[in-house]
């Protein structure tokens, strides 16, 4: 929000006549932004991230900052907490992973190729998200969080019984996207994947649907009182970040071939994200894909070295959630763009 | 300010004046009825025993929510922390039992492990309260809700990773508290150890009830959980008040983390279906309604029961959730109401 503005007004006053900023600036990136891309989109052709295993840890990377820039879509413009993201996400999954199945595992062979079966699991997670958030987003926003988490165990516990179509806990084998064993293509998609999540998304922020999120999370009274109708917009918000959840989860399907409920559909999965977008920045969108990145890399970095730890990274998450949370909400956003602010600030 | 618990009225009042409730209730009895048939009365009996533990569990996440607002999502873990500081006090005296019998501190044993496990809850609520709530709530009241929320659901991932980390992941059991023969109660056969969870789940929630009902202190809190601002006007110290309530539903949630302890045994994500019972029992009757926790324990029961029984136990995450959506639809509020609805 104010993150927002401040990086606006910097480009507007000193780049304004570059035509290659602004179009940067209206897809939502600042030109540092675009840098990092670039640099992203670069780190694997030059070693020592030229390794399959570093490649997988950077789409693993692109894979996480795609999700947290859909849960912070929610959370940090609705102040709704999506606590079912990571079962939504593995409902995508798990029904692209069904429809493209050939294999007589499973009681069915649709067949259909995965780049069809990516968007109809995506359509499918849009639907219970849309359901969802009309059941619950006309009560107060903790309505919708913990129902979305019964709905999440709900969904999971139906993967779990359907085993004539998901194998259940044994977990199920979808086809791969690409012919290919090399990891290179598959981080280019997810790459891409991740970036129209981000402007499809900030693209709408920043429309009038955007100002009205806005408004409600900030004051749900006084945006009824400017006559926002909070429920249309909340659950047309939470139906979105859900469509997304499903794709991203068709992604996840076709590319690590393996599905099994409790790896994907966990809460846990779901407080990882969540712990990645505030520690980001809270309705930033983009803090959450900045500190993906490192992320992985540091967590891989940990459970190499401390591998008699198992959790260690995991409380590391927790703590510093929680120190963000309490002591500095704007998290990573909010220190980047305090940066930028004294830089101008010297420069003027 | 609206209302935010209902300490006040009666059981009895809370019923008939509540039209979805007695439908619910009615409808639980004639189900408990029909299991009954069904199956015996040993169904009946199970059912009564764990909506007992349910309903302990629930009072602790009502009476947070009600007087503090905050939706508490670590309350699994304080489970789990009342169940591993029971191990621990617990097994040792055991063990020393064996060396050396002594009949009276073998039936004592057990209790001093659960005591041991809601002082340490208590001790855990003020801790979590004072350095985790009370800075947030200097910080900002501003979305105080969902911040308490992300706040509980990190004290949740860290306790339960933390305990990992420390303990490992691995079982620690007992096989029962009580080394003696099982009862029988209408002819149905019933361990001791049950029988006495549920004893301590009634005296827990009358002793609080006592409390909130009689006491002056417990009446600031039903005040606070009324009305902030109007409580502090009138001289009740929140710094007080909120260590003390959230020190109250951790101790709650330990003492039945210690006394389920030979049902559940004591491992670092053992706090997960008691979490998600308790808040499927609050989002039922109504959030921060202390009463409908208690009452919609036993129906939660029954239902869960009833599930079990009728579709098979792999079906008992499915089948509440849409009962639940169906709640949801009919009453937003929850069955025993607590007027909170949007915003």
């Amino acid at each position: 929000m104010a993150s927002e503005t401040v990086a606006s007004v910097h480009v507007d006053k000193t780049e304004r006549a570059n035509p290659v900023v602004s179009f940067l600036h209206s897809i939502g990136f600042t030109p540092l932004g675009a840098a990092l891309l670039v640099i992203v989109a670069l780190l694997p052709l030059v070693p020592p991230f030229n390794q399959e295993h570093m490649i997988r840890w950077l789409i693993m990377g692109a894979f996480l900052a795609a999700q947290a820039a859909a849960f912070d879509f929610t959370a940090g413009y609705i102040q709704v907490v999506n606590f079912g993201f990571a079962a939504i996400l593995g409902l995508g999954a798990y029904t692209s992973g069904i429809l493209t199945n050939t294999s007589p595992v499973l009681a069915v062979q649709p067949g259909i190729s995965p780049w069809i079966g990516i968007f109809a699991g995506a359509i499918l997670a849009g639907l219970v998200g849309l359901g969802l958030g009309w059941l619950t987003l006309r009560l107060r926003g903790i309505f919708a969080a913990v129902m979305a988490w019964f709905v999440g165990i709900a969904l999971m516990g139906l993967v779990r019984n359907l085993t004539e179509l998901t194998r259940g806990p044994l977990g199920m084998n979808p086809t791969s996207l690409l012919e290919t064993t090399s990891n290179l293509p598959y981080y280019y998609i997810i790459l891409a994947m991740m970036l129209i999540v981000y402007v499809l998304l900030r693209l709408v922020t920043r429309s009038n649907y955007g100002l009205a999120f806005k408004a409600i999370g900030q004051n749900i009274a006084a945006a009824k009182a400017s006559g926002i109708n909070p429920t249309k917009y909340r659950v047309l918000n939470f139906a979105l970040s859900a469509f997304f959840a499903g794709w991203l989860g068709g992604f996840y399907a076709h590319y690590f071939g393996s599905l099994t409920p409790q790896t994907l559909m966990h809460t846990s999965k779901t407080v990882e994200v969540l712990a990645l977008a505030y520690i980001g920045g809270r309705g930033s969108m983009w803090g959450g894909m900045v500190v993906a990145f490192p992320f992985v890399f540091g967590i891989e970095q940990l459970r190499s070295q401390f591998t008699e730890l198992a959790g260690l990274h995991l409380v590391i998450y927790g703590a510093l959630m929680i120190v963000v949370m309490i002591f500095y909400p704007d998290g990573v956003a909010g220190l980047v763009n305090w940066v930028k602010e004294k830089i101008s600030g010297a420069r003027e | 300010m609206v209302e935010k618990s209902s300490f006040g009225s009666s059981i009895m009042e809370t019923i008939t004046e509540n039209l979805p409730a007695s439908i619910v209730i009615v409808a639980t009895i004639v189900l408990t009825i029909v299991i009954g048939v069904v199956t015996g009365p040993s169904q009946i009996l199970n059912s009564i025993i764990t909506g007992g533990m349910w309903a302990l569990l629930a009072v602790g996440l009502a009476l947070v929510f009600g007087v503090m607002n905050v939706p508490h999502f670590a309350h699994g873990e304080s489970f789990m922390v009342g169940a591993y500081v029971a191990y621990f006090v617990f097994n040792p005296i055991n063990t020393s039992l064996g060396e050396s019998p002594n009949p009276f501190l073998g039936a004592i044993a057990p209790f001093i492990g659960i005591l041991a496990a809601g002082v340490a809850g208590l001790i855990l609520g003020v801790i979590l309260e004072r350095f985790l709530f009370y800075p947030l709530r200097l910080r900002t009241k501003q979305g105080w809700v969902m911040n308490a929320f992300l706040l509980t659901v990190g004290i949740s991932f860290i306790l339960t990773n933390g305990t990992t980390l420390v303990l490992g992941p691995n079982f620690r059991g007992i096989p029962r508290y009580w080394d003696v023969p099982p009862l029988t109660i209408l002819g149905v056969t019933m361990a001791v150890d049950r029988v006495v969870a549920f004893f301590i789940a009634v005296v827990s929630i009358a002793c609080l009830w006592f409390f909130l009902r009689r006491t002056r202190t417990g009446r600031a809190i039903r005040a606070v959980s009324q009305d902030e601002l109007g409580a502090q006007m009138m001289g009740i110290n929140l710094n007080f008040i909120f260590p003390l309530t959230f020190a109250l539903a951790t101790a709650l949630a330990a003492i039945s983390g210690a006394s389920l302890l030979f049902m559940f045994q004591a491992y670092p994500t053992v706090g997960l279906q008691p979490l998600y019972m308790a808040w499927y029992v609050v989002m039922m009757a109504g959030l921060g309604n202390v009463i409908g926790a208690i009452v919609g324990g036993f129906i939660v029961a029954v239902l869960q029961t009833a599930t079990q029984q009728f579709f098979g136990i792999s079906w008992a995450d499915v089948i509440p959730t849409v009962v639940m959506i169906v709640v949801l639809l009919v009453v937003p509020q929850g069955i025993f109401g607590s007027k909170i609805r949007s915003s």
